[in-house]
């Protein structure tokens, strides 16, 4: 039985213990497709309690139905509300493995193979807490919120549908919760929408992840929960949860990289692209992987900006940077949320372009947001049209692709 | 589809320069290198057209030419909206 068996779950169908919940007699290698939390925490609790399980959790709407068939001719049956579809090709379940779909930026998401144990990345006693889960089901940060539920004591989850995200601080606060974990988009959206409700919740932990993390939002949520512990995580379902920094600053400690320590992973930056070696990594991903993220050492930091590939714009020849307009359009008081990108144009091939969203009761023009960036950056690198959006935007993964 | 007269564009022109505390003469004839005004303002300029329109203009479509006074650039952008 897992240490956390006890620890209270609350989904908008069920409040209370891990142990409680309803199994039913499944093929023993099974992929999930739900449409709530509550089916997901049965799958997991089945797996955590039969050993000779192999599962694979997704939310019902992320998988299509090409997809579906090549999870059963691989073996898999496929569990929904409505019914169980055996798989087409008969095999034995290959135990205790757990499928996980990355977020498959680049057409359709891949399968990535772990277990709970390597999905498991805290482990140490924790102190009794009450977490908010606002991750789509499946997720490789799901799993971190779910896994540690289930082996630590005293560590309860409120789980939150994606329809119910916008009004997650109500439901917290009444709930009880005292820990959450989000992407700094989440964060920032709720700050911005919900404010006075955040800063009634008696936070303890707060946790970013899944997006690259900035200063601002971190001053933000200091300033908004100054009794909490501010944590950030770089986490793939590749790499597994490499980095945990609680310092309140922005990057990692410079010295950290290329350091040998038992059970850590190794950190190094190859050309400006942050590479990992864990042994938490995902399975077939025992080397050096490529994170296809930019880090960037200043001072003494290494700073995770964004991706490699998207990052850089071309314009006219000239190369802007993408996270550091982002950076500076970030850093203007005005400014709450910022996503740049390249916009085709004629003769320079491509110019700077920027949406923004400003905080509540703050004022600032398009030129004004200009210049700011004019006296802080090269002249290619100024975006040349912003818009303003009245709402943060943020997609099912809780990220906005900024 | 819609389009934007010369003075329109003429006047979305003065907004760019504006932005960078500059002025757009009244003279067509005005050099783009004495009125600072460069490759990107221009492409900027087509951007706004762009979103005032809320069409994509189709930038292949004028042939190469040279763009060197004020007058120039009305002609490119009036040029560029009858091709799209």
């Amino acid at each position: 039985m897992p240490a956390g068996a006890a620890n209270r779950i609350v989904t908008s169908r069920y409040d209370g213990p891990w142990s409680g919940l309803a199994l039913e007699d499944w093929p023993a290698a099974s992929a999930y497709l739900v449409d709530s939390h509550l089916d997901a925490a049965r799958a997991v609790w089945a797996h955590a309690t039969q050993p000779e399980r192999e599962t694979l959790v997704a939310s019902a709407g992320r998988v299509d139905a090409e997809q579906a068939e090549q999870f059963r001719a691989d073996g898999l049956a496929l569990v929904r509300a409505d019914g169980i579809t055996p798989a087409t090709t008969e095999r034995p379940a290959d135990a205790g493995r757990i499928w996980l779909l990355t977020s498959g930026s680049t057409g359709r998401p891949k399968q990535v193979a772990h277990t709970l144990e390597s999905l498991t990345t805290i482990s140490s006693p924790q102190p009794p807490r009450m977490w908010l889960c606002p991750y789509a089901t499946g997720a490789y940060a799901w799993w971190q919120v779910v896994t540690m539920s289930l082996q630590l004591p005293g560590q309860d989850v409120l789980f939150v549908e994606p329809g119910e995200l916008d009004s997650w601080p109500e439901r917290a606060l009444a709930a009880g919760v005292t820990a959450a974990s989000g992407t700094p988009t989440f964060w920032r959206q709720a700050l911005f929408r919900s404010g006075d409700v955040l800063a009634q919740i008696p936070f303890e932990q707060v946790t970013l992840g899944g997006e690259p993390v900035d200063q601002g939002v971190l001053d933000q949520l200091r300033e908004a929960f100054p009794q909490a512990r501010i944590s950030w995580i770089y986490a793939s379902s590749e790499a597994g949860a490499a980095i945990a920094v609680h310092d309140g600053r922005a990057g990692f400690p410079a010295n950290w990289l290329d350091r040998h320590t038992a059970g850590r992973p190794v950190l190094s930056v190859v050309d400006g692209e942050l590479v990992i070696r864990s042994d938490k990594a995902a399975r077939g991903m025992d080397g050096d992987i490529r994170t296809g993220d930019r880090a960037e050492i200043v001072d003494d930091r290494v700073l995770i900006t964004g991706r490699i590939a998207s990052d850089e714009i071309n314009v006219g020849g000239s190369k802007a940077s993408a996270s550091k307009v982002r950076a500076v359009l970030l850093a203007h008081p005005a400014v709450a949320w910022a996503s740049v990108k390249g916009r085709r144009a004629p003769l320079v091939g491509n110019v700077v372009a920027a949406e923004v969203v400003l905080a509540p009761g703050a004022t600032a023009t398009d030129a004004e947001l200009q210049a700011w960036c004019a006296e802080r950056l090269p002249d290619y690198s100024v975006p040349r049209r912003i818009r303003v959006r009245d709402e943060i935007p943020m997609k099912e993964t809780l990220k906005s692709d900024v | 589809m819609t389009t934007l007269s010369r003075d329109q564009v003429r006047e979305m022109m003065g907004e760019v320069l504006a932005a960078q505390g500059k002025e757009l003469p009244a003279n067509d004839d005005a050099q783009l290198s004495e009125i600072g005004f460069r490759s990107l303002d221009f492409s900027e300029l087509a951007l706004r057209v762009e979103d005032e329109l809320d069409t994509e203009l189709n930038f292949d479509a004028p042939g190469l030419r040279s763009i060197e006074t004020v007058g120039d650039v009305l002609t490119f952008i009036d040029q560029l909206q009858q091709a799209s």
